[in-house]
């Protein structure tokens, strides 16, 4: 159990909330994930060991703004705040905090005396300084959209007290800075060290720290024998049981799940689906969970092309069984999602809003007429005015999209091409699609894209219009709707949590009433854990793998 | 004397002009590419492909000279690699040089491991099936047909599931070590095997006929004896040309049996670099595999003159 020391605020603010105690930090443990299992007591356990875990990718620093760096930052960084299954924030670095009553002034009082492991204080200046780097310097691009533009200005007002401040009431900021991306870094690795030492070996305060980093092979961590700062919401006080993680990468699937049954490895993620029911019979501790944020789902481009028209975006909803491949596709392991903007696992998602566009041509072929697309050409795609009902489809081949992601969108293409839509699918690679050869609306109708947050203020970081002063790259549907913009931006602001609600849900209705996107496929974590191995566990806001608590039984 | 080091020296400068040369065009080809570098290089920071404002990519186009004119750019990376300076990764923020360092070796150690096996291979099935009835013959050249047309990835997964899961005698991520080298060797090695088997089969197969094998027969020589003193060095001569090219494909090709294995090495950081418009790194590992290239030539050349006496006379020329 963990105890935060329990300060009080020198300050008397009013507001006050979520001040957590101990037992409710811990109160609903276990995880959500399905056939998940973390009951420890089969067997002793052992002191020490290693764990070799196999992921996927590997990314080029060991921090950043990209899911994989959140993944493997978080076993060097702790954050201030974290987030528990139920989905509250609780204590981290943190271990109270106050928000004013205009909703403006965040204070948190901070662990005393944390160390980083390069032995300098991870005091209130030291917070202040990675949030002020978050907001202005490219430290993690993630973090900075994150809080854009709620975020003014951090600063400590004593060694355990940090106050940070907004320009407007953004009650998402708590949640949002659970994410891995606001890892507190030390200030003075950051300012000394170049940013190759600091890519390869961020020095944080968190359970183990960055040993050897072996390019293309692996990671390794050793256990941080001081580490004192773990989160309320761990499962053991105290350091790390195991002396070293290994973390490797293997980006075959096939040798990934092999190296899990044959012992060579103690956990693995993404575990192929085609594996999956084998994988649940064989590990007492499997974790498939649906990570929050913007599903994989479809933008259309709003802008240019036939999707201008509303009705035909709707017809491409219904004329095509997405739920159907989904299923078949990821063989019934990936759970479909109906609603483009929202997945199920984020709070204040609009399962009503996912239920719309539900498979059907008829009604595909109706609107399609009414749109006026209502000749065929010999090959059977729809026609107006000499053009054909042409859609070029880009998706990130190889990383957004697995080779059974691709399988789904040439499922999906056969069904549209029965309705009159003409798909070209259109593979991207990394260098094409990131190195902005698809950014301009006149180079794709739809794209297939997710985005992983804790809170449904994603919805502002993508759908928000883009205007001269704040552009917004992010919304590539282009799609401009100003009652959306007011919509999402009052739920933002709204400190009534019944009232944010409603208004997050109506922001997803409009999306879905024009849509503005097309659900296809929720993002998952999966891991398989060896059953010598117990306590392994993902977080709740991205789910990022947990190795702190996990020991080995006899 | 003096003209064999002129030789010597022009050898060596017309190797310089080949690696420049490959290296220039590379980084010239990469710079055709559409796309922007500092965006590829803020969305891999962050993991997703969005445009960046003006004022966000400025930072990124100073830091690593985007603005500057391309031919600026180039004669700084040209005049970089005259001093042995490859440039620095734009993502890895470590130089080029040190990026390769660290994995070259694996990656050589897998390749001419490879070629060793498939040489090994070749010729074993060679000399023991050739012209030996029409059953045994059969079984050869089907199974040169057949290891030069599997897929090397297959190769890898069926080996991995063979030799490291059903009968786990070997690692499935074995890493850089010894034992985890030996399937991904086999995996480079097999289709390989099937090329260079079916080359030396032919000449083998012809040379078996020539008069002077039946004079060394009539000389009362074993079949044996015949096979590996006269066949053999006829034989190999085609698939010796072919090791140039081969090794050279092995070093760019070695990136799948690296994939499945997990194992570190040159393939997968060329397949990332590309992935992420990392010029300088691709520049520099072109440059090593053409180094590579030249180096395996010069080798071949050398083969040749050890193998066929006929042109040793001509060899000090050759390798001056």
């Amino acid at each position: 159990m963990t105890r935060p020391t329990n300060r009080r605020p020198r300050l008397s603010r009013v507001g006050r909330i979520a001040a957590t105690t101990a037992g409710l930090a811990l109160a609903g443990q276990g995880l959500t994930a399905c056939g998940s299992d973390t009951v420890s007591g089969a067997g002793d356990r052992v002191e020490g060991g290693t764990i070799t875990y196999a992921h996927v990718q590997e990314p080029p620093c060991i921090f950043g703004g990209w899911i994989q760096q959140a993944y493997i930052s978080r076993q060097v960084l702790d954050g201030l705040v974290t987030q528990d299954e139920d989905g509250s924030v609780k204590p981290w670095l943190a271990t109270e905090w106050t928000v004013s009553e205009d909703g403006l002034t965040y204070t948190f009082t901070l662990k005393d005396g944390v160390e980083f492991t390069d032995g300098t204080p991870l005091d209130a200046a030291a917070v202040a300084y990675n949030f002020e780097q978050f907001e202005k310097t490219d430290l993690n691009g993630t973090a900075k959209v994150s809080i854009d533009p709620y975020y003014k200005k951090a600063r400590a007002i004593d060694a355990t007290h940090v106050e940070i401040a907004l320009n407007k009431p953004y009650p998402q900021f708590l949640t949002l800075i659970t994410q891995g991306y606001f890892g507190i870094q030390s200030p003075t690795a950051l300012k000394t060290r170049t940013k190759e030492e600091n890519c390869e070996q961020p020095i944080g305060s968190g359970a183990f720290t960055v040993e050897e980093w072996k390019k293309g092979e692996e990671v390794v961590f050793k256990k941080n024998p001081d580490y004192t700062s773990w989160p309320s919401t761990a499962k053991h006080e105290g350091p790390a049981y195991v002396d070293e993680l290994r973390w490797k990468f293997v980006a075959d699937g096939v040798s990934r799940y092999a190296s899990l049954t044959t012992g060579q490895t103690d956990v693995i993620y993404e575990v192929p689906t085609v594996n999956w029911k084998d994988a649940e019979q064989k590990f007492d501790n499997t974790i498939r969970y649906i990570t929050p944020g913007k599903p994989v789902s479809f933008y259309v481009n709003t802008k240019q092309g036939i999707f201008t028209d509303k009705l035909v975006r709707q017809a491409f909803a219904y004329g095509a069984d997405r739920k159907g491949a989904v299923e078949t596709g990821f063989h019934g392991v990936i759970p479909y999602e109906g609603n483009p903007s929202v997945s199920q696992s984020t709070p204040d998602y609009d399962s009503e809003a996912a239920d719309a566009y539900a498979f059907d041509q008829d009604k595909a072929n109706e609107l399609l007429d009414d749109a006026g697309w209502s000749e065929k050409n010999a090959d059977g795609v729809r026609t107006k005015g000499g053009r054909t009902l042409t859609a070029k489809l880009v998706y990130g081949a190889g990383f957004i999209f697995t080779t059974e992601g691709a399988t789904v969108l040439q499922a999906l293409q056969e069904q549209w091409k029965e309705v009159g839509f003409d798909v070209k699918l259109i593979p991207a690679t990394m260098a094409e699609l990131w190195g902005g050869k698809y950014s301009d609306p006149s180079t794709y109708d739809a794209t297939p894209s997710y985005w992983t947050s804790p809170s449904p203020a994603i919805l502002w970081i993508v759908w928000r219009p883009s205007t001269e002063a704040l552009p917004n790259y992010n919304n590539r549907s282009f799609y401009d709707n100003e009652e959306l913009s007011r919509t999402i931006q009052a739920a933002n602001s709204e400190l009534d949590p019944a009232k944010a609600t409603e208004l997050y849900q109506k922001a997803q209705q409009i999306i879905q009433d024009d849509a503005a996107g097309i659900g296809l496929y929720t993002q998952n974590t999966t891991m398989a854990v060896a059953n010598n191995l117990k306590d392994v566990w993902v977080e709740k806001s991205q789910g990022e793998p947990i190795f702190s608590d996990a020991y080995f039984v006899e | 004397m003096k003209i064999a080091t002129v030789r010597v020296l022009v050898r060596l400068l017309s190797v310089v002009a080949v690696l420049v040369a490959a290296a220039s065009v590379t980084f010239f080809a990469q710079l055709l590419v559409p796309g922007d570098r500092a965006t590829t290089i803020l969305n891999l920071q962050n993991g997703r492909e969005q445009e960046w404002t003006a004022a966000e990519l400025a930072p990124v186009n100073q830091r690593f000279g985007f603005d500057d004119p391309l031919l600026l750019q180039y004669l700084h990376y040209v005049g970089g690699l005259l001093k042995g300076d490859l440039g620095t990764s734009y993502t890895q923020y470590q130089s080029v040089t040190s990026v390769i360092g660290a994995q070259i070796g694996p990656s050589l150690a897998l390749t001419a491991a490879a070629l060793v096996v498939a040489w090994g291979l070749a010729v074993g099935v060679t000399l023991l099936t050739v012209k030996r009835g029409r059953f045994v013959t059969g079984l050869g050249s089907g199974w040169e047909t057949f290891a030069a047309s599997l897929p090397t990835y297959w190769v890898g997964v069926v080996l991995l599931v063979l030799l490291a899961v059903k009968i786990p005698v070997f690692p499935v991520i074995g890493g850089s070590g010894v034992w985890g080298t030996v399937l991904p060797v086999l995996t480079l090695a097999i289709p390989l095997a099937g090329f260079l088997g079916q080359v030396t089969r032919d000449e083998f197969d012809k040379v078996l006929d020539q008069p002077f094998v039946t004079t060394a027969r009539t000389r009362g020589m074993g079949d044996t004896a015949v096979r590996l003193r006269h066949g053999l060095r006829h034989a190999v001569l085609p698939g010796i040309t072919l090791s140039g090219w081969a090794l050279g494909a092995l070093v760019s090709g070695a990136v799948i049996a690296e994939n499945i294995y997990g194992r570190p090495g040159i393939g997968q950081v060329l397949v990332t670099a590309v992935n992420t418009r990392d010029v300088p790194t691709v520049s520099g590992i072109v440059l090593v595999v053409a180094g590579v290239y030249v180096v395996a030539n010069l080798l071949v050349d050398l083969a040749y003159a050890a193998v066929d006496p006929r042109l040793r006379s001509h060899a000090r020329v050759a390798t001056a």
